[in-house]
């Protein structure tokens, strides 16, 4: 907590509010303030224009976004139209499969409005992860919960492996909240 | 849109060049601008190599949500006061030597003679089959006196260099302070006007150099640092004059590989050999200079730079190529920045072969092939 002003003047205002929404994101759970701020200098930043596709289903994933400003849709390419999965807001995230490989998006992903992302590019959390092991077992548990939670809504009572595919595999968004996503439940 | 005689078919009247064309005639033209202003891109070079060792510091107090103006500021006070306070216990002991060298200077050359001549009788008696192999004063005098006419032929241009050095020392920090402050703000200005599809390639193409051009140079300047102060401490230890200034300049020449610790080396076995006149201490300084130069390859090279290094051919033509365009700053600037250049060609060649494999793993199967499907 920032107690003087002199104290105020000196904080970066945009930066603070930066790191309180990484705090929120149920990816980075656990993280203290300073693990936070560690992770938080790894993610660059920029402004995408209203309608503006963010990236392309089979893209190959590069990064993790967090939504900083303004909404994002989440889309799959169906045989007709595009299949609306989900609407982002602030605070939430996507692209995190990207953080393991960069195999291609189940999904695309454009902004609704205009709207602020942060990005964190695989490498850089590679970086950050090799020498610093307390961000990495927390930031890959809390994404081995999230992974759970999608095989556990994929496979319903009695559902074999073999009936496993892409489409059955639910979106989070669709159908986990924020503290499901997590396994805080 | 014209009718093709004869054919029936249409084709454009509009030539467009090939894109090699292009690219090669950008690559004509950027390599024209930065010759032309190449006196500004070298002290825009040298505020990014100093912008880049600050730079770490300046993440630390982002990180902890610190204005970057103030924590770039601060830092620089306490560069400052660090600065002065060296200044204050080294800048007496550096002034005594620097006064003492300008006094020898003079007689400098007949200290060296006799010196020389010393050695070589030295040499001569004990071993008598050597004595064909050493020069005389008059060789000597003949191969100096055409040395320094062709310096005297290039002062013009030892002089404009000397201009861009003065120059640099004002503008540097002045520059790095700026780059420092709005680093974030310039690099967040260009991805906004990055096209969106592109922008996870630029970023991580972005970091991946970052990441590079930051280790080099940080463990260019640590190297740089560690050879100097030991070299200084060596010296100091062997009773050689001058060691405080032979020591930054063998700090400073280790920036050039190879051509550097000659220098430094060169430049403190003339001192032993002008102070003693006798060939046992120039064998301690070449032995401890040897001695730097094995730590260095064996312990603080691998640990600072990495293997980052350029094929000897490379590096020897670098440095003939900067010191014949920019001088003696070309010179220590030459080698960073051609292995700059040559590990942003590698990394840009890696990534150019990487698309098109990943594009041909098909989204079901990569589904099917995740371990947490099981």
């Amino acid at each position: 907590m920032v107690k003087w002003r002199w104290l105020e003047r000196l904080t970066d205002h945009e930066q603070l509010r930066r790191l309180h929404l990484l705090e929120r994101v149920p990816l980075f759970a656990g993280l203290s303030r300073r693990q936070l701020g560690k992770l938080l200098i790894k993610f660059f930043e920029k402004e995408y224009g209203a309608g503006e596709i963010i990236f392309m289903q089979g893209d190959a994933g590069k990064a993790l976004f967090v939504v900083l400003a303004g909404k994002v849709s989440i889309y799959r390419a169906g045989h007709e139209a595009e299949e609306a999965l989900a609407t982002l807001t602030p605070g939430d995230y996507f692209g995190e499969l990207a953080l393991i490989d960069d195999h291609p998006r189940f999904a695309g992903a454009r902004a609704q409005e205009p709207s602020t992302l942060m990005i964190l590019y695989k490498s850089d959390f590679d970086h950050l992860i090799e020498g610093h092991s307390p961000i990495a077992i927390r930031v890959m548990g809390n994404l081995l919960k999230t992974l759970a939670g999608y095989v556990r809504r994929a496979q319903p009572q009695g559902n074999s492996r073999k009936d496993v595919t892409a489409e059955s595999i639910p979106t989070k968004e669709k159908s986990m909240s924020p503290s499901e996503r997590t396994g805080d439940d | 849109m014209i009718e093709e005689r004869g054919t029936g078919r249409s084709s454009s009247t509009r030539w467009f060049p090939p894109p090699s064309i292009l690219w090669a005639l950008a690559i004509a033209l950027v390599v024209g601008v930065v010759y032309v202003s190449r006196d500004f891109v070298v002290i825009l070079f040298l505020s990014a190599t100093l912008a880049y060792l600050i730079n770490p510091i300046v993440k630390i107090a982002e990180s902890v949500a610190i204005k970057r103006a103030v924590a770039v500021t601060v830092i620089y006070l306490g560069i400052g006061i660090g600065i002065f306070v060296l200044a204050y216990f080294f800048l007496p002991r550096l002034r005594v030597e620097v006064d003492s060298f300008y006094q020898s200077v003079p007689s400098f050359g007949e200290r060296l003679d006799a010196a020389i001549d010393t050695v070589q009788d030295e040499i001569g008696a004990s071993y008598p089959a050597a004595r064909g192999l050493l020069i005389t004063r008059e060789v000597r005098y003949s191969k100096l006196n055409a040395f320094i006419e062709q310096q005297a032929m290039n002062l013009p241009g030892i002089l404009s260099h000397l201009a861009l050095l003065v120059l640099a020392i004002v503008l540097v920090p002045f520059f790095s302070y700026f780059l420092l402050r709005d680093s974030r703000k310039i690099i967040q200005f260009i991805l906004n006007r990055l096209p969106a599809t592109h922008i996870e390639t630029s970023v991580a193409i972005w970091s991946e150099i970052d990441r590079i051009v930051g280790h080099y140079l940080r463990g260019v300047a640590i190297e740089g640092i560690v050879i100097g102060v030991s070299a200084a401490l060596g010296l100091w230890v062997l009773g050689i004059n001058y060691p405080l200034l032979l020591g930054i300049l063998s700090g400073a020449a280790n920036v050039v590989p190879y051509l550097g610790p000659i220098l430094g080396g060169a430049a403190a076995v003339l001192a032993a050999l002008v102070q003693f006149e006798s060939l046992g201490p120039v064998a301690k300084v070449l032995t401890l200079y040897v001695s730097l130069k094995l730590l260095d390859v064996i312990a603080i090279q691998p640990l600072a730079v990495g293997d980052k290094n350029l094929h000897p051919m490379l590096l020897i033509a670098s440095v003939i190529v900067g010191g014949h365009a920019l001088g003696i700053i070309g010179m220590v600037i030459a080698v960073p920045t051609v292995t700059i250049l040559q590990e942003i060609a590698k990394l840009l060649l890696e990534r150019r072969s990487q698309p098109g494999q990943m594009a041909e793993v098909d989204v079901d199967k990569s589904v099917r092939m995740q371990p947490y499907i099981c």
